[in-house]
């Protein structure tokens, strides 16, 4: 919620001071602005905070990039924000590490604020799972750890760490 | 090093392998140890290769970077696995120009074979620094034994208990804590390898002495 919008302004370059709020039961963020009633929601606040910093390259650059990094920025709201249960959190790995087969980031071969907003909603997830769930989930363990070490976006969040020497099976 | 002969089907599938837990030959930006690679497959790799083709096509996206690239280009066979053996050796790159030249000197020829003998010695000792030892997980713990009463003989009760023995399992010491009524339990360490001994592994074997043993707790757990 709102440490992830903090986080992002810290690896945006943005100064510091923004005001933020929560709004009703499920604690959704709020950002004051200076000229006009505030914006709500994770994905409204990321996507001006990009335009705020000039860098809109992360929004994608292309028509279909940009359709892909909105589809899993709202996958990201509706899917892993509302996920539970350990069934739920299953489908989402397995349906990532699907996607994730053929690419690097999640809107194929550019960092995009999608990659930024998957990693801060899996970092919980990630950090519980299992050395054998980690091999499981082989592409998303790839593609997370590729993400952490990108420069500014883990801070301060722990370190998920992924063994190298694979233990279970080298079938994939 | 290395990944054999990447023109082969074999040489593919380490490189695939390699892959499937990276984004990158190297680290995780794009670098020239990508480009050295990328360079050395002539072609796609096919699809059930799933980690090299994502690799390749992602690469191949950097093509026109590739020059601005981090990193310098080394012979194919420092890059990969530590654990294959490097077949690129004397013969096929050309000059091996980048590799620095720790024994010879620039005037004198060396014959055909005493590179090769030096190459293999550079390629063995760099995947023998490069293999560190494994790391075995190890706790230490300290049980509480509780007796009956506080007629029960401790001494003994403490010999049955160190009279157990388990492959990874380490007694460490002792000593006698009064817990009230002029009983005393033994609170006693030990370091075991996480593999092969559990805490109800040694709950089972030390309540077996029924004689003595009334009950047995985990006072402290430690990752070593």
């Amino acid at each position: 919620g709102v440490e992830e919008l903090v986080l992002l302004e810290k690896l945006l370059g943005l100064p510091k001071g923004s005001k933020y709020g929560v709004q009703g039961e499920r604690k959704v963020p709020v950002l004051q602005t200076n000229n006009g009633p505030g914006l709500t929601g994770i994905m409204t606040i990321a996507a001006y905070l990009v335009k705020q910093a000039k860098k809109e390259q992360l929004l994608g650059s292309t028509a279909e990039e940009k359709a892909v990094v909105q589809q899993w920025l709202e996958y990201r709201v509706t899917q892993v924000d509302g996920s539970s249960s350990k069934e739920d959190t299953r489908v989402i790995l397995k349906d990532l590490n699907t996607h994730l087969e053929d690419k690097v980031y999640l809107a194929g071969n550019i960092f995009t604020l999608a990659d930024i907003l998957m990693y801060y909603g899996l970092h919980h997830v990630m950090v519980d799972l299992t050395v054998q769930e980690k091999e499981k989930y082989l592409n998303v363990s790839r593609w997370f750890n590729h993400i952490q070490h990108y420069p500014g976006v883990r801070q301060h969040l722990s370190n998920v760490v992924f063994i190298k020497n694979r233990l279970y099976t080298n079938a994939h | 090093m290395g990944f054999g002969d990447l023109k082969s089907a074999a040489g593919l599938r380490v490189l695939n392998d390699f892959l499937a837990d990276r984004s990158y030959i190297e680290g995780y930006v794009p670098s020239q140890a990508d480009i050295a690679v990328f360079e050395a497959v002539s072609a796609p790799p096919p699809a059930d290769l799933c980690h090299a083709l994502r690799w390749y096509n992602h690469i191949k996206s950097y093509e026109k970077q590739k020059a601005s690239l981090p990193g310098i280009k080394k012979a194919l066979g420092k890059y990969g696995p530590a654990d294959v053996e490097d077949t690129t050796g004397a013969g096929t790159d050309s000059k091996d120009d980048d590799d620095i030249d720790l024994f010879g000197s620039d005037d004198e020829e060396e014959s055909e074979e005493a590179k090769k003998l030096r190459e293999e010695r550079l390629a063995q000792y760099e995947s023998k620094k490069s293999k560190k030892p494994a790391v075995v997980a190890k706790s230490s713990i300290l049980l509480d034994v509780k007796p009956w009463d506080d007629e029960t003989d401790m001494a003994k009760l403490e010999e049955c208990v160190r009279s157990i023995q388990a492959d990874g399992l380490v007694w460490g010491s002792s000593k006698l804590v009064p817990v009230g009524y002029g009983i005393k339990k033994l609170q006693i360490q030990c370091v075991v390898e996480d593999d092969k001994v559990g805490t109800d592994m040694l709950e089972e074997r030390i309540t077996a002495f029924e004689d003595y043993v009334q009950s047995m707790d985990v006072a402290a757990f430690n990752k070593i």
